[in-house]
């Protein structure tokens, strides 16, 4: 069983998307809630291996560890009818259950008290698998246990596991509405400088790109968790796809971000999806009929199906550092030169200065049991150097709060600020570094870039 | 004077004409030696044709061939019992005229001369004829496209003989042709028919005589074609008779082989293993043995009828004869369809050899690479075959492949060759002259019965071109994916660009190769297969294929300056576009094992700028071979591959080639 992959949910949003992530998977592998393969699926060549694994009475369960230090979301999915997909043991609950009260701070200190039972979890989990390539991490990084507790745990994993991948699902809260967590912030900004650190790839799902997605191109007003959530699990099933439906390439998870991430540092990867559609709208006629292997590498490109909200690039002076798109569904495999040379020639997608750059193509199967309303379908992977702006409006944000010195006795009742803010300062040079480094990346001077001078 | 005559007409002899020349003083009449010469002469002809009888008749073969001498077969035979049954009228007549000379004495020369006259054309024609056959030393199928000529002549009675003459040699033809076309057997013991079988083996010739410089594809498609149906049958050109085209003859020589094939098939060819030894049988027997040539279904005796129509000289006709053959085709490949798309699953075999020739099944391979790398990387061993075999078994139980029946169609050989170890050879020379597994791989396929008209080995060994190129490419692939996560860690941008540089090179290589070689061609296969249902149709489309993959991946050679195509092409492949991939791909293998000997940040930074250096030029060589090769089918592929490569326009811009090579990508 190669390329397995161990799924962390933490917090109340990283349990959230990860149920329906779960959720997701089941159905297109054919397995019940209860974790039995339906009838129908049982001659499937799909690769359930990489995320579930058998147990002795053929049950399938998945690679996944529930983690969360407040019980609402957890008690949610274990009365649900997936309640008996999980493996009981590998769901943990802080003992007090009171949360992290959306305090970094208090996440990350929870993490390292509970370090021990965590690991233990993890551990096993690993030791379960034959040839373990890396961990999945749902977590938001705003709220206070996905993203403390989540930094912890990146920090350690790396040290535990130095040649395993880490790869990221990370939320981005929401800055077109008021948040009632009024560090939001500091959260992110302390989370990111783990992220940028410790993650090996970080798929960034922005919540303002989400809603705005949802209400524009949707036509859903005020929508739901939910409706957000199955937006992200239906990413999170595509950018796997290659995985799970064997193909000529793109079997493990390096061979996916290894071409999208050249540079160790920038490994903020932005998502991008077509075609899209609500539940109320299925019965609807589809808006987008056509779909040439062409026309979904068009839509793809264009900014507002992308689900990373990046502020307008008036200079045109950003670019992309790579392209991967899967494509599923019935494509008509000549058409992807054709495309890719009509992209190149009408110049839709501008790249880097300092080294090669293409878009890539895989195509991948689909799960032949889920009816799917378009032909085809198609995810796209970038590595774009605006994403900065995304960690500059956060440097922005935090830069407001910090100035007021606004909430921060919070932070200081935890051991790690008790002394200093140092802690701050230093996640703001390494966010500002990074920033400053996706700038650089627009430009051909990159390959004198030195990321040592610039980190001091 | 009279009896002389009447004595000669009977049979003609030297010695008599000597001693009627001697009494040519005794003629009555004036002129009677005039006209006793013209008698003389068709007597002449008329003895020279029964000589020609004597000769071929049905004794003389028989004795002829006891003792071994060379004769002149079947044809000849119903030849010579056609002219006999011609000579009947006239020898009635002789009959005929007797009776009246020796009722009347009153009759004179010139009264028997009317009668025997008017065979004078007749046995000039048939002289011709046998003069020809002699002169020409005609055989078989050539002797009755000679008479075939013949027919068409002036005189009603000329005619009519010659047509009767045709219709004898005519029956030795069709019941040739009948059997070899409903039971693929060779009824032809002299050599006589436009088919024969090869008892050497000569396939090798036709490699080494065939490529010149543009045929070079349509010579590899030819080749890739030219499957082992010949159970060493082949066509004889001289024999084949003039009127009959040479596409009618191949047809009737692939339904022949076709037949013989189907009763080759292993699962019957227990019960009639005595096939090959047993004598020829008559054809009614033939046909009881029906267990073998099921292919006819009912259809067998409405065939022989139509065959045998032809025997009839008014049928025979080209047209009606192509009309018949057409028709058993049609019901021949029907099916061969039905047994080889239906039976065998053909197009699961297919997908089957795209899925592990291929390398369609991205997962297993890799898990297999993971397994394997150690023992490929070393030159092959005793036992490399074995262990290789034990881990492909490994590998896809992994992947949860193991009990699907297909794994167990596939096997590996590393061939074991036994180095020569001599004792002045260094380290670095067996290392150089050894080859390793990597180009020395053979991916075996265990296919079912009617396939291997498909999958012939020279298919089987272009397809493991193809899989020791990808494997190769996706071991390296893995190679450099596997150091990803120790370069994201190293502070040095330089060594990150090379690493980027190598792997942004072999992904872009490897989906050129797959996506836009394989996965087009294959689904333009598929189409072309969904729309045929005829087997030679279906070869042809994988036939090319093989072909446009094996093109388009530069696997063929360009120029035909080496005349060795069909040799061991793994040494011979001089295309200079995979020249320069196999030499990116060495660059690749070095940088990856770069660790093992850069000891130090110094001698580090040296093998850099050293790759990068080989690795510019080669860009470099690459873009620059894309001018040369612009004019070649291959240049457009090369495009192809450069255009993904170069899809930023940065390689052309690092490698300050002019815009004119980026305008050429256009393809």
């Amino acid at each position: 069983m190669p390329s397995e992959m161990i799924t962390l949910q933490l917090g109340q949003c990283g349990n959230q998307i990860g149920f329906e992530f779960w959720k997701q998977l089941c159905i297109e592998h054919g397995i019940s809630p209860e974790g039995i393969l339906e009838e129908f699926a049982s001659a499937g060549s799909d690769r359930k291996d990489v995320f579930f694994y058998q147990a002795d009475d053929d049950h399938y369960i998945p690679r996944a560890v529930l983690l969360d230090l407040e019980p609402r979301v957890i008690h949610t999915i274990m009365n649900s009818p997936y309640a008996k997909l999980y493996n009981p043991e590998n769901v943990y609950l802080s003992k007090h259950g009171g949360g992290a009260g959306n305090n970094w701070a208090s996440g990350y200190a929870q993490g390292e008290k509970l370090n021990e039972e965590v690991f233990d979890i993890i551990n096993r989990e690993a030791d379960g698998s034959d040839n373990l390539e890396g961990f999945v991490l749902c977590h938001s990084i705003a709220g206070g246990t996905g993203s403390g507790m989540g930094s912890y745990i990146l920090e350690h994993l790396s040290d535990r596991f130095p040649k395993k991948l880490v790869q990221t699902y990370s939320v981005f809260p929401n800055l077109d509405e008021i948040s009632d967590v009024v560090v939001q912030p500091y959260n992110s900004l302390l989370t990111l400088k783990r992220l940028t650190e410790s993650a090996d790839c970080v798929m960034v799902l922005d919540n303002t790109a989400l809603n705005r997605i949802a209400s524009d191109r949707l036509h859903i007003q005020n929508p739901s968790f939910a409706q957000i959530n199955t937006l992200v699990s239906t990413i999170m099933s595509a950018s796997t796809a290659t995985l799970r439906y064997p193909s000529y390439m793109n079997n493990d998870l390096i061979s996916l971000v290894a071409p999208l991430i050249p540079t160790p540092r920038l490994h903020f990867l932005m998502t991008g999806y077509t075609p899209l559609t609500a539940d109320h709208e299925l019965n609807t006629a589809p808006k987008i009929r056509k779909t040439t292997v062409l026309d979904v590498m068009q839509r793809l490109l264009q900014p507002k199906n992308m689900m990373v909200s990046l502020s307008p690039d008036r200079t045109n002076q950003h670019c992309y550092i790579s392209i991967l798109n899967i494509i599923q569904g019935e494509v008509d495999p000549s058409q992807v030169h054709k495309s890719l040379q009509r992209i190149r020639e009408r110049k839709l997608a501008s790249f880097i200065p300092w080294g090669p750059a293409s878009i890539q193509v895989a195509l991948s199967r689909r799960s032949p049991y889920v009816h799917a309303s378009h032909k085809v379908s198609g995810l796209l992977l970038a590595n774009h150097t605006n994403i900065c702006s995304l960690f500059d409006r956060c440097l922005q944000q935090y830069d407001k709060l910090r100035k007021r010195e606004a909430f921060l006795e919070v932070f200081r009742k935890e051991p790690m600020f008790r002394e200093s803010l140092e802690e701050f300062d230093e996640s703001r040079a390494v966010v500002d570094d990074l920033v400053r480094e996706y700038q650089a990346a627009a430009t051909p001077d990159y390959v004198h870039w030195n990321p040592e001078s610039s980190q001091i | 004077m009279m009896q002389d005559a009447l004595l000669i007409l009977w049979n003609y002899s030297e010695e008599e004409d000597n001693t009627a020349d001697n009494n040519l003083a005794l003629y009555a009449e004036q002129g009677d030696a005039e006209v006793y010469g013209r008698i003389r002469d068709i007597a002449k002809s008329h003895q020279k044709i029964q000589n020609f009888i004597e000769l071929t008749g049905f004794h003389a073969r028989k004795s002829q061939t006891v003792s071994g001498l060379k004769s002149y077969g079947l044809y000849a035979q119903a030849l010579s019992e056609g002219i006999t049954e011609v000579l009947q009228s006239y020898k009635k007549t002789l009959v005929e005229v007797e009776t009246l000379v020796i009722g009347n004495h009153n009759y004179t020369l010139s009264f028997v001369y009317s009668y025997v006259e008017k065979y004078r054309g007749l046995f000039n024609t048939l002289n011709k004829l046998i003069v020809t056959i002699k002169e020409r030393r005609l055989v078989g199928c050539q002797i009755l496209s000679l008479i075939q000529q013949y027919i068409l002549n002036g005189n009603e009675m000329v005619h009519e003989a010659v047509v009767k003459i045709f219709s004898c040699v005519n029956k030795v033809f069709i019941n040739q042709l009948c059997t070899w076309l409903l039971y693929g057997e060779l009824r032809d013991p002299y050599q006589e028919f436009f088919i024969f079988r090869n008892q050497k083996d000569e396939t090798s010739d036709t490699f080494l005589s065939s490529p010149s410089t543009n045929t070079c594809d349509k010579s590899l498609i030819t080749t890739l074609q030219d499957t082992t149906l010949d159970c060493g049958y082949h066509l004889n050109v001289n024999m084949i008779p003039y009127f009959m085209p040479l596409s009618l003859a191949q047809e009737v020589l692939f339904i022949g082989k076709t037949v013989i094939l189907f009763s080759y098939d292993p699962k019957k060819i227990k019960k009639s293993n005595c096939f090959i030894t047993r004598p020829v049988i008559p054809l009614q027997n033939c046909g009881a043995d029906s267990r073998r040539f099921t292919i006819w279904e009912e259809k067998e005796a409405e065939f022989h009828t139509k065959l045998q129509t032809l025997k009839n000289p008014e049928v025979f006709e080209v047209s009606n004869m192509r009309s018949v053959v057409r028709e058993i085709k049609e019901c021949v490949t029907k099916h061969l369809w039905n047994v080889a798309v239906e039976e065998a699953q053909l197009i699961h075999e297919v997908r089957l050899m795209k899925d592990f020739y291929l390398l369609g099944r991205g997962e297993l391979f890799l898990e297999l690479l993971r397994l394997t790398a150690h023992i490929l990387d070393k030159p092959t061993t005793r036992t490399a075959t074995r262990d290789m075999n034990h881990a492909f078994q490994l590998a896809a139980r992994a992947v949860f492949l193991s009990n699907s029946a297909d794994i167990e169609k596939f096997s590996f050989e590393l061939p074991y060759v036994k180095p020569n170890i001599s004792v002045n050879s260094t380290i670095e020379d067996d290392s150089s002259t050894v080859a390793d597994g990597w180009s020395s791989i053979i991916l075996k396929y265990d296919f079912k019965w009617p396939l291997h008209l498909l999958f012939t080995p020279e298919v089987l060994a272009r397809y493991n071109d193809m899989f020791r190129l990808l494997l190769r490419i996706k071991k390296t692939q893995h190679d450099l994916h596997a150091l990803w996560k120790t370069y994201k860690q190293s502070t040095s941008f330089s060594m990150c660009q090379l690493h980027n540089k190598l792997m942004f090179l072999m992904d872009n290589l490897q989906h050129y190769l797959q996506a836009d070689v394989l996965e087009t061609n294959f689904s333009r296969l598929m189409d072309a297969v969904d729309r045929t249902n005829d087997f030679e149709k279906l070869k042809k489309a994988h036939a090319n294929f093989l072909a446009d993959v094996l093109s388009q991946s530069f696997l063929t050679v360009t120029s035909s300056q080496e005349s060795d195509v069909s040799g061991d092409s793994t040494d011979s492949l001089n295309n200079p576009v995979f020249c320069n991939i196999m030499e990116l791909l060495k660059l690749c293998h070095s940088f990856c094992s770069m660790g093992d000997f850069a000891a130090d940040r110094e001698a580090e930074d040296y093998y850099i700028r050293g790759y990068s250096d080989r690795f510019n030029k080669l860009v470099k060589q690459l873009m620059q071979l894309l001018v040369s090769l612009r004019d070649r089918p291959c240049g457009v592929y090369l495009a192809r591959l450069l255009m993904r490569l170069d899809y930023n326009r940065w390689l052309s811009g690092e490698a300050q080639l002019t815009q004119s090579v980026t305008n050429m990508l256009r393809y």
